[in-house]
């Protein structure tokens, strides 16, 4: 079957300009368009409109478009190393703290004697505190009950300690994680610090060449211009010569 | 191996986010350089391009698959044209950054193409641009579609929501009217330059 195609059947020369039509139906448009010239001009026509169409091109757009859901983005933790004190317990800091006093009250009445046996050193408020204290009475009974809740104490603090500081232990290899993490992200600041001045460097380069080629194009485009005025300029004298010759030819 | 889009599709409807970023990244251009050629403004064709991923990614759920992934962002970034360019009500107006354009046809051409080339290439550029913006929308988005993203005439169709026969009437409009327009601007003399 053949079909006829006439030079107003535009939807069928538009099919024919985009290769998207049968075969049947391109043979029937080459047939017509071998015979006409006005159908053949225009597919001439609008094929060189469609390869200008090429040269239209959108801006080179850095676009980088990402999809970030909020829900997984976490806030920046900034990790610091853990202190000792932070992992001591109050109570303990409490009860160290009391030992402490304790034996300041223990020194605080510091005596210094000198007799015929050389000098003599003695602290604490109960052994001379008063005269009767130098007689065996109720102040020793009392002193060395202070002295073995003392040492009770003392011992008491010690073992809360030393297990404070065993519990302390996996504190000290968080630290070192945590090191190792600061290392890490210095590590990475100066990958990015390098890669940053690589690409800063290629953005000159290209600027660069980018000024040299615009630069270069606009002296084309002044010579350009310069050249057609020289042009104008010389068709200006000749016609001026001419006038002149005319007019001298005249007189 | 490459997944295809209907794989990175469905991984995204499974809540794989970055199985979508990598349609995004796959599409970015395209759908950027649609909308700047529709509605000719760099700015607003990068905003139009990033709201049209937006609204895909937030009405994934709801594509059934009928279509191309393609063709579906494609009328998304087309219905956000139309409607930026009804906001605007004014026609688009397409910009034509002049000192760019050297660098980019430069880099596209390597150093074997002459400055004189670059800058005939430069005008006839700015004036194919200014043609399109003297077409009716419908025209030039059945032009844009067809001449550099080589949708099929029924794509252009389903797209624009119109007859077959109305896309190419709206092509053969499209083209005659910007060939009176190249040649108002001289390009005869351009393409007797350029033909073997």
């Amino acid at each position: 079957m053949s079909i006829k195609f006439t030079c107003d059947d535009k939807a069928t020369l538009i099919a024919y300009l985009y290769g998207d039509i049968d075969p049947v139906a391109r043979q029937a448009v080459d047939d017509h368009v071998a015979g006409c010239a006005a159908c053949s001009a225009e597919v001439t026509a609008l094929g060189h409109v469609r390869s200008e169409l090429g040269l239209w091109a959108p801006p080179e757009a850095e676009l980088d478009f990402q999809i970030v859901k909020k829900s997984q983005s976490q806030p920046a933790t900034v990790l610091r190393p853990a202190r000792w004190w932070n992992t001591v317990p109050g109570w303990t800091q409490a009860a160290a703290a009391v030992l402490v006093m304790a034996a300041g009250l223990s020194i605080a009445n510091l005596q210094i004697k000198s007799g015929p046996d050389g000098f003599t050193v003695s602290t604490g408020w109960l052994t001379t505190a008063s005269p009767a204290a130098n007689q065996p009475a109720d102040g020793t009974a009392a002193e060395q009950r202070f002295e073995r809740a003392l040492v009770s104490l003392e011992q008491q603090l010690r073992t809360e300690i030393r297990a404070a500081r065993e519990q302390a232990a996996p504190v000290a290899s968080r630290a070192a994680v945590d090191e190792a993490t600061i290392r890490r992200v210095q590590q990475l600041i100066n990958e990015a610090e390098q890669r940053h001045e690589r690409a800063l460097a290629a953005r000159f380069v290209e600027f660069t060449r980018d000024v040299n080629l615009q630069r270069r194009a606009d002296l084309m485009n002044i010579s350009r211009v310069v050249g057609s005025y020289d042009e104008q300029l010389m068709r200006q004298r000749q016609m001026l010569n001419n006038v002149i010759r005319v007019s001298n030819n005249q007189q | 191996m490459v997944a295809t889009d209907e794989e990175l599709v469905a991984k995204s409807m499974a809540g794989d986010v970055e199985s979508f970023n990598q349609l995004v990244l796959r599409w970015e251009r395209p759908i950027y350089a649609l909308a700047y050629r529709v509605i000719g403004r760099d700015e607003d064709a990068r905003d139009v391009a990033q709201e049209t991923f937006l609204r895909a990614f937030r009405a994934l759920p709801g594509f059934k698959g009928q279509a191309k992934f393609s063709s579906w962002l494609y009328r998304i970034a087309l219905n956000l044209c139309r409607d930026w360019i009804r906001r605007k009500k004014r026609t688009p107006l397409v910009e034509m950054p002049e000192g760019v354009d050297v660098v980019e046809l430069a880099s596209e051409q390597g150093p074997v193409e002459s400055i004189e080339d670059l800058v005939a290439r430069q005008e006839m550029s700015r004036i194919v641009a200014e043609g399109m913006q003297k077409l009716p929308d419908e025209q030039r988005t059945a032009i844009v579609l067809k001449e550099y993203h080589g949708l099929t005439f029924q794509e252009i169709a389903d797209l624009q929501g119109c007859p077959l026969s109305t896309v190419k009437t709206r092509l053969y409009q499209g083209l005659t009217v910007l060939r009176r327009h190249l040649e108002s601007q001289g390009h005869d003399s351009y393409m007797s330059n350029r033909e073997p």
